[in-house]
């Protein structure tokens, strides 16, 4: 057997990871206003970088250098939703009026 | 356990911010050397004498009776961020989406407790807070099912209970 364990499950938490990230990029594109694009660009921040950070963290096993990874997604979570939050009260402020019915 | 008076209470979270930044310098450094311990330390205290100076450790701002709670609500977010973002790449991909405006009430007391519920709402991927009213959200989302998931109201319950 060549594979060991470790680089196996890598090997899926990258796939899982680069599928997110290509679903987001692909809505980015596809999904028809800036709010819905927001959503699109969340699910890069939270759920591509996390298995993706997930996978590197298990492949270098437990040392200081998996605590600086681990860093990362603590970061991200303060910081992602800050930006969005901006990019999406600027747009509704300057009177931009999101695509779909709306209820208020 | 007799009741913490306030200058306890600040001393004690003055400690913990401390003990938080040091840490957080350790591992970014690596360093088990007695000096550039020594040099971690001048450097700790100069960052906490600047948000001291800043006003940034008001009691609001460093609560801590939820630091032991906040693993627990950070594993239940990740289930939230997983089952959400599955449900939003599935939209991606088939096309069903139908974006929609709602508005949702928040029942947390402080400012930190509103801010934490804004920015979960933001984080779960399919929806975004736009604006905060004092006790009410305007929030989009991509699909009917999510913002039924939102008003639920489990998410609001969970966040006003890490307070109490």
């Amino acid at each position: 057997m060549s594979y060991n364990y470790i680089e196996l499950i890598t090997l899926i938490l990258l796939a899982i990871g680069c599928f997110f990230i290509l679903s987001g990029s692909l809505g980015l594109i596809k999904l028809p206003d800036v709010f819905s694009r927001i959503h699109a660009a969340g699910l890069i921040d939270t759920l591509g970088s996390g298995f993706i950070v997930l996978a590197l963290i298990i492949y270098s096993g437990f040392s200081l250098l998996s605590l600086k990874l681990l860093l990362i997604p603590i970061f991200l979570i303060f910081t992602s939703p800050v930006t969005g939050h901006a990019i999406a009260l600027f747009a509704h402020e300057s009177g931009y009026k999101p695509k779909g019915k709306n209820k208020k | 356990m007799a009741k913490p008076n306030k200058d306890s209470l600040k001393t004690l979270s003055f400690i913990t911010y401390f003990i938080i930044l040091f840490v957080f310098w350790f591992i970014l450094s690596g360093y088990l050397k007695t000096l550039l311990l020594f040099f971690g330390v001048i450097s700790v205290l100069f960052v906490f004498w600047m948000s001291y100076r800043a006003k940034a450790l008001e009691e609001d701002s460093l609560p801590l009776k939820i630091i032991l709670r906040l693993p627990f609500y950070w594993i239940w977010l990740f289930k939230e961020i997983f089952k959400s973002g599955i449900t939003t790449t599935a939209l991606i991909w088939n096309g069903k989406y139908s974006p929609q405006l709602i508005t949702v009430k928040a029942s947390q007391k402080n400012r930190t407790g509103i801010a934490n519920y804004a920015n979960a709402i933001t984080l779960t991927p399919g929806t975004v807070t736009i604006e905060v009213d004092k006790k009410t959200f305007l929030v989009h989302a991509l699909s009917k099912k999510l913002s039924e998931d939102l008003q639920t109201d489990d998410m609001n319950k969970v966040i006003t209970d890490l307070d109490r």
